[in-house]
């Protein structure tokens, strides 16, 4: 819990249902509008993505930093974000 | 930067040294004619006018071939190849979608260049990705959340060794890497954490047919073991025991209870045969007592009369009941 923020953990604590991509932790607005001006409105599309993925946290990351240009704590936080959202509710 | 479609013959001589040089092509003895140095431009430039990017896809592609005559571009591969590359490597892949193409494409690259010669190419691979990654850090720049550490942190991992950074092998270790877990990601069956579930765990006989097919899936991909979504998706929530158990000394004060009701009409009766004594003692003393004392007096002298004295006794009482 100590390195997990107050958005990481709204994220985490709930079903994400239709939340919007700038929900997930580390994906702010600039990101998250470059995340939509791919497809990738929601929060459960960028799941799909990290679904295809096989869940994996490095390729994610990896994928993450091409598509919006994110930094590595930010892809990071968001992949990390994503494994606890599934391991809780997957 | 577009190329002019102009004569090399009209270009000085240092324009066309620059020019070269800028395609990596090998520069002539600098004392050469200015002839030479055309042919050279012609010869290597010309190709570029062509196509530009056909051209670039061409040079990779013999780059790539002259490495590998094994595995060629990973552009060119299909989707179940490029996966089945992957697979040969030892990284497991999922399905190679439009999404996950590029991505696994790259990887393949950066996998392939190890194996081939190397360090020239790793400078190549690696030129290339801090140009990328300088644009991306550009973009960077407009992010609100980003911090000034975060990318001076990228620029000088970048500048180190981008070889080392991309290998997903090794762990990435940030400032602000969990300690509490490992870095390595293994999709494991970890059995441990259902058992720390807190919930009680629903009786569900289908979870465990979905377990027992894991082994012999095709595409190898396997679910590990989760806790399910309780009264969801029609899910119903059963458990194993229907109602709690009651202990023994639940039992015992259930039994208990049982009789304290009795024990209020117990009371109740005491209280009327009370009643009853009382009004009995009461009737007795309005009579006099002289016939009683009488009859106690008769009962001292003989015991064979006492019936008959106390038959006596009884009926003046309830005469003079009446």
């Amino acid at each position: 819990m100590s390195t997990t923020s107050q958005k990481h953990r709204d994220f985490v604590g709930e079903p994400m249902g239709d939340k919007p991509v700038t929900a997930l932790s580390g994906i702010g607005d600039s990101l998250g509008k470059k995340l939509e001006d791919q497809g990738f409105d929601k929060a459960f599309v960028v799941l799909g993505q990290f679904l295809l993925l096989k869940k994996d946290t490095e390729m994610f990351t990896e994928w993450l930093k091409d598509a919006s240009g994110a930094n590595s704590r930010q892809a990071g936080s968001c992949a990390q974000c994503l494994k606890e959202w599934c391991d809780a509710f997957l | 930067m577009a190329l002019r479609a102009e004569d090399p013959s009209q270009l000085s001589k240092s324009r066309l040294k620059s020019d070269l040089v800028a395609h990596n092509v090998a520069l002539p003895p600098s004392k050469s004619r200015k002839e030479v140095y055309v042919e050279l431009h012609l010869k290597h430039i010309e190709r570029k006018t062509a196509a530009d990017f056909s051209s670039d896809e061409e040079e990779q592609a013999r780059h790539a071939k002259e490495e590998h005559p094994e595995v060629p571009d990973p552009g060119a591969l299909t989707d179940d190849d490029l996966q089945a590359a992957l697979l040969k490597r030892g990284v497991k892949v999922g399905p190679v979608v439009a999404s996950t193409r590029a991505l696994y494409e790259k990887k393949l690259l950066k996998l392939l260049q190890p194996d081939g010669h190397g360090q020239l190419n790793g400078a190549d691979s690696g030129a290339g990705y801090s140009d990328s990654e300088g644009e991306e850090r550009g973009g960077e720049g407009d992010d609100a959340e980003s911090d000034c550490e975060e990318e001076k942190q990228t620029v000088q991992r970048s500048d180190q060794a981008p070889q080392q950074r991309r290998q997903l092998d090794m762990a990435v270790v940030d400032e602000r890497t969990r300690t509490d877990q490992s870095l390595y990601y293994t999709p494991k069956a970890s059995a441990h954490k259902t058992k720390t579930k807190l919930h009680q765990e629903p009786v569900e006989p289908t979870f465990k047919d979905m377990f027992a097919a894991t082994e012999s899936t095709p595409t190898g991909i396997y679910a590990t073991q989760r806790r399910p979504i309780k009264g969801a998706a029609g899910r119903p929530v059963r458990y194993a025991y229907p109602d709690t158990p009651s202990s023994p000394s639940t039992l015992q004060r259930r039994e208990v209870a049982r009789r304290l009701v009795p024990v209020h009409i117990q009371l109740v009766v005491f209280l009327v045969v009370t009643c009853l004594l009382y009004f009995i003692y009461v009737c007795v003393e309005d009579n006099s007592w002289s016939p009683f004392l009488a009859s106690l007096d008769n009962r001292n002298q003989g015991p064979d009369s006492e019936e008959g004295l106390l038959l006596q006794a009884d009926t003046p009482a309830l005469s003079g009941q009446e």
